[in-house]
């Protein structure tokens, strides 16, 4: 049977109600990027998010944020003041109607409007409310402020970026907004699994700061099983077998541990091999004390070829070498574009496409044919209190003259 | 039914190495019954059953053996896919197909089947043999550029970051093609690319590109996206100790300055708002980094936030293992295990409040699991078992 029609779409018939800042606009995004219908509640006048940059021509304004762009794609968009006694009546008839929201209000903020979790849960035992804050909902910390460069630093991501004797260095982008929004999507499919068991909904806690924690690798694992901290090592890998390599015209990832004799032999061909082919080097924990040296005559030999030469040569080989890429290579990747990972989405009311970065998977059985730009400013107010709540268009002038909308 | 959400969810897991393991892991906590599909042949190095590393990604897992080079396998590994609702595995493209197990041939065998297949660059396009491990991805993803305080010396990030990204990604894909089964009773293939997924953290920053035609460069600890100053990473007392402070508006800035005790420096007219601090910011930064370097992180992190200021520690390897967030919160977690005695590692930041994730067991030894898998749940007879197991099939 093949699949067609709207039940194509993975999460086709979920609806979830996002409440989130930058903080976690991406998890709702992942969920409506493979078919669930996302409403993103924004107060009157948009949200905070809107204001986070980039900009399209690089002007400041609430419809120009480019982060808001990505981060919003496929969803709805309505305007509600939930400080209003109005606005939370409103939210609670959508919230009777949806099976998910998702929220990054400080721990104490819904509950102060009586739109936390026992609340909303009474109204519809069903919903599933996940809640993405700086430190999750409990502990000493939970009412500390927050931001990317706070749960990079909380999270011991930035203590292991950087050059030795040089200052912690936060990865580029806002990673913990990211992660955090990926393991509030995962909870939610998992909760989400859970309810067709129970038929109850539940209250998911996602903290900013273990989102980091969770993902630093080999950080932790060296040390609660070999006592070592591990430390800034700038480019060098922390395996001592890799690191970043300068060429004609930019720089090189390469490995050298599996590949050590192949590549010693290259490096010979070209006269370049120095003392590398030392009987000593063959030994890898010689190789790991006095990885300085092999960094220096690697560089000497990487500085007389091109970043495009040795990757191919790499790969050749089948070393997992890669030139070390900016923004506008990645755009005009060979590989990327064959797979039509880039998409054109449509900004109908300024008549223009532009490309976006898609989902990072394909499904065989089920595809979403057309993105959605992110929405505008109450785009979807008419259809959604009318079409959905059956509001009277005059009801609606009077929440919008009051503010609530 | 409470104790484990995806009880009854059976996975048959050939991953290896991280960002595989980590998205099975993620399957495991809560429940599913991940069988993980190991040779005696590749368990070497990091993929010994009793390395910090391997029972840090396999908790909760179960492990059998199976020699994939014998001829015989593979009617054996097809059996398993009966009874199975997940097949997932992160080899390069042509590893699986080459063992006669294509999702074409798994489908044939139980037609809902779902099979999520991992690799760096996809299963398709013209780098889709590459070889590639974690910093592979970055670097051609673009973080490893833009990591760094100048243009000319690219950083990147201190570990496999990707893994885990790719890891989350590809629990998302198979709980939604869980979810699709349920519901349309049908299976799928998923196709995930690390470099994809990696490159999607960077959506805001390539739309920058693709409509503005800006070409991103490093930023070192600024804040790229907002405004933002201060906004950085500043010394304390003690070795190598370092804070971060993130000022976003005014108000924050005078908290900042009340806190400091209303210093003249912060006082002159080039501070005086957000876009003279931007202009001024490396002169700002050596004034505050004076300040901080009399206090230890935590002093400076404490005062600020009681002030209303974003300010955190920059937390080493021991910070975290006794941050008193993470410890009121439970966040590491301890299993005993049989060689390894106990360990200790990051527990999952999923909480779900009505059931959350059980760390039942350590990761596996290797085939610890041969006779439940093979016997009590294929139906395999002691004296079928001894044949496999004397060809070598099973080790």
């Amino acid at each position: 049977m093949a699949p067609e029609g709207k039940d194509t779409a993975l999460l086709a018939g979920l609806r979830v109600l996002d409440l989130a800042d930058e903080k976690a606009c991406f998890c709702s995004k992942l969920l409506a990027d493979i078919g669930a219908e996302v409403i993103k509640v924004e107060r009157p006048g948009g949200d905070a998010a809107r204001w986070v940059g980039p900009f399209q021509n690089n002007t400041s304004h609430p419809e120009k944020s480019l982060s808001f762009w990505h981060n919003n794609t496929n969803k709805l968009g309505i305007s509600l003041n939930l400080e209003s006694k109005e606005g939370r009546r409103i939210f609670l008839s959508l919230a009777r109607q949806a099976d998910v929201v998702v929220e990054t209000f400080p721990p104490e903020y819904l509950s102060n409007f009586k739109l936390n979790y026992e609340v909303l849960s009474r109204e519809n035992p069903r919903l599933i409310l996940a809640s993405v804050t700086g430190f999750g909902q409990t502990g000493p910390y939970k009412e500390y402020k927050s931001s990317d460069i706070a749960a990079s630093a909380l999270g011991g991501q930035m203590y292991v970026c950087g050059a030795p004797g040089a200052p912690p260095l936060r990865p580029y982008g806002q990673h913990s907004y990211y992660i955090a929004s990926l393991f509030a999507a995962v909870g939610i499919l998992i909760a989400l699994h859970e309810r067709n068991l129970s038929d109850r909904g539940q209250h998911i806690d996602i903290s900013l700061q273990e989102a980091v924690v969770a993902t630093l690798e080999h950080v932790m694992v060296r040390y609660f099983f070999e006592k070592v901290v591990p430390r800034r090592q700038g480019n060098l890998h922390w395996t001592n077998s890799a690191c970043i390599s300068p060429c004609k015209d930019g720089y090189i990832l390469i490995t050298f541990n599996r590949e050590w004799e192949t590549l010693v032999d290259l490096l010979d061909t070209e006269g370049m091999a120095a003392d590398l082919k030392e009987e000593r080097w063959r030994e890898e924990a010689y190789r790991r004390q006095h990885v300085g040296h092999i960094i220096g005559v690697l560089a000497d030999w990487t500085n007389t070829h091109t970043t495009a030469d040795l990757f191919e040569l790499g790969q050749l080989l089948r070393f997992p070498w890669a030139p070390v890429c900016s923004v506008g290579e990645v755009f005009n990747s060979p590989q990327l574009r064959a797979r039509s990972f880039f998409i054109p989405v449509d900004h109908p009311e300024i008549s223009a496409s532009f490309t976006y970065c898609g989902a990072p998977y394909k499904f065989s059985g089920s595809y979403r044919n057309k993105w959605r730009r992110a929405p505008l400013i109450g785009e979807h107010n008419a259809q959604v209190y009318y079409e959905e709540l059956g509001l009277l268009p005059e009801e609606l002038a009077k929440l919008s003259s009051e503010n609530v909308i | 039914m409470d104790e484990n959400v995806l009880q009854g969810i059976r996975v048959l897991d050939f991953t290896w190495l991280l960002a595989g393991p980590y998205a099975t892991r993620i399957l495991a906590d809560f429940g599913a019954e991940v069988i993980k599909v190991q040779s005696r042949k590749t368990t070497t190095g990091t993929e010994s059953n009793v390395t910090g590393y391997f029972n840090t990604w396999n908790r909760n897992k179960l492990s059998i053996t199976i020699d994939m080079t014998h001829p015989e396998s593979k009617e054996l590994v097809l059996n398993l896919v009966k009874i199975s609702d997940v097949v997932i595995e992160n080899f390069t493209p042509r590893v699986m197909a080459n063992w006669g197990l294509s999702y074409e041939t798994l489908k044939e065998t139980k037609p809902d089947i779902i099979m999520a297949s991992i690799s760096g660059m996809g299963q398709t396009g013209p780098w889709r043999d590459f070889a590639a491990l974690g910093p592979t991805i970055q670097a051609l993803s673009g973080i490893t550029y833009l990591t760094s305080f100048n243009r000319g010396s690219p950083v990147g990030i201190g570990y496999s970051y990707a893994d885990p990204v790719t890891g989350l990604f590809a629990a998302l894909a198979i709980l939604a093609a869980l979810g699709y089964r349920t519901r349309t009773g049908r299976g799928q293939y998923i196709d995930m690319s690390e470099y994809e997924a990696m490159c999607s953290l960077l959506g805001p920053t390539i739309l920058d590109y693709s409509v503005n035609y800006n070409l991103a460069v490093p930023r070192g600890n600024t804040s790229e996206y907002m405004p933002a100053s201060p906004h950085g990473c500043y010394k304390c007392l003690g070795d190598d100790k370092w804070c971060v402070i993130a000022v976003f508006t005014e108000e924050e800035w005078h908290a900042l300055c009340r806190t400091m005790g209303d210093p003249t420096w912060a006082k002159q007219e080039k501070f005086s708002s957000l876009l003279r601090r931007l202009e001024h910011q490396e002169e700002l930064d050596e004034f505050l980094g004076q300040w901080t370097s009399n206090y230890t992180p935590e002093e400076v992190m404490d005062m600020l936030q009681e002030a209303g200021v974003v300010s955190g520690v920059v937390s080493n390897a021991v910070d975290l293992a006794n941050d008193p967030q993470l410890k009121s919160r439970g966040f590491f977690i301890q299993l005993h295990h049989p060689v390894l005695g106990n360990t200790n590692s990051d527990g999952t930041p999923i909480r779900l409040s009505r059931t959350p994730a059980r760390y039942r067991r350590p990761a596996p030894l290797l085939g610890q699991h041969n006779r439940y898998v093979y016997k009590d749940l294929l139906g395999l007879s002691e004296e079928q078992l001894r044949q496999y197991i004397e060809k070598g099939i099973i080790s």
